[in-house]
């Protein structure tokens, strides 16, 4: 029915600015999960505070872990080399791989036109 | 691979080609629906680095990219889960029953602690008790009893080691 209805106030900061203090924009976490399924329809209202929250979790974590890579490797720029090889080493963001691996194809492709990302120039 | 990208393959962005996204759908979906802004992103992976530490901007668009998916991955895991169930709304519950299923289970208490903060600020009306950068070391505050009796969905279900009682489903939805 009118599922957006019952909390679109609160996810657009209506009751007492709670949208203020999370660390994303509620409202775009939710239009990102109903874009992952045709079943998702209904969402409540904590869903996307929880799912807030997590990112935030998330961010740190793969960041923490492709600057690893990135020591590693002796530099100081955390590049999106980095984060793929972070997501290869680690098991619980296999779900990434292609995401990761799609992207090292393009960038293969865009070297003849922008130089590598990597510190290579110094 | 080389002409399928010129053609515009949906799912493959190039590395610098977020800028454009704004009025340049990519896959016919707009920037904004499809993407947290990268703003946030960057302000959370500074947090994460030491303080000499530099990201180069495809990094961010990278994790930009990482976290839609994230986002998608656990909502699909949460939504199947309704099915299965014949619920039709995704809760809070669903969402963490998801991350502990799919390896995040780290998150758990965390989260936890997170909604608990958030709820009290809730009724004390104060948006201060909801800090958005959610001080880890904050207070460790168990579910309470009656947030526990709630959690008729989750019985049954053990998230590894921590045992997530709260229901999160009580909420704004009857508000």
């Amino acid at each position: 029915m009118r599922q957006a209805g019952t909390y679109s106030g609160i996810l657009s900061g209506g009751i007492s600015g709670k949208t203020g203090p999370h660390s994303f924009p509620l409202a775009r976490i939710k239009k990102i999960m109903k874009k992952s399924g045709d079943d998702v329809k209904m969402i409540s209202g904590e869903a996307p505070i929880v799912l807030s929250k997590a990112c935030e979790l998330f961010v740190e974590e793969i960041t923490r872990r492709a600057w690893r890579m990135t020591m590693q490797g002796k530099r100081r720029t955390l590049h999106k080399e980095d984060v793929a090889s972070a997501v290869m080493a680690t098991d619980i963001f296999d779900f990434l791989v292609n995401l990761v691996s799609e992207h090292s194809a393009t960038s293969e492709q865009e070297e003849i036109t922008t130089p590598p990302a990597m510190d290579l120039k110094r | 691979m080389a002409d399928s990208s010129q053609g515009g393959t949906p799912a493959s962005p190039g590395g610098g080609s977020h800028e454009s996204g704004d009025q340049s759908p990519r896959s016919g979906v707009r920037e904004q629906d499809r993407f947290l802004p990268i703003a946030n992103i960057s302000r959370i992976m500074k947090k994460a680095l030491p303080a000499n530490g530099k990201i180069a901007k495809d990094a961010k668009e990278t994790v930009q990219e990482c976290v839609s998916e994230f986002i998608s991955f656990i909502t699909s895991e949460a939504s199947d889960k309704c099915q299965r169930e014949k619920r039709k709304t995704i809760n809070g519950d669903d969402l963490l029953w998801a991350m502990a299923t799919l390896g995040f289970e780290d998150y758990i208490d965390p989260l936890k602690v997170y909604l608990t903060r958030y709820r009290e600020g809730d009724t004390k009306g104060s948006a201060k008790g909801a800090d958005g950068s959610a001080k880890r070391d904050g207070v460790q505050l168990g579910p309470s009893p009656q947030l526990a009796h709630q959690g008729s969905f989750s019985q049954g279900m053990n998230y590894g080691s921590s045992q997530v009682s709260l229901s999160l489903s009580l909420s704004f939805t009857c508000t």
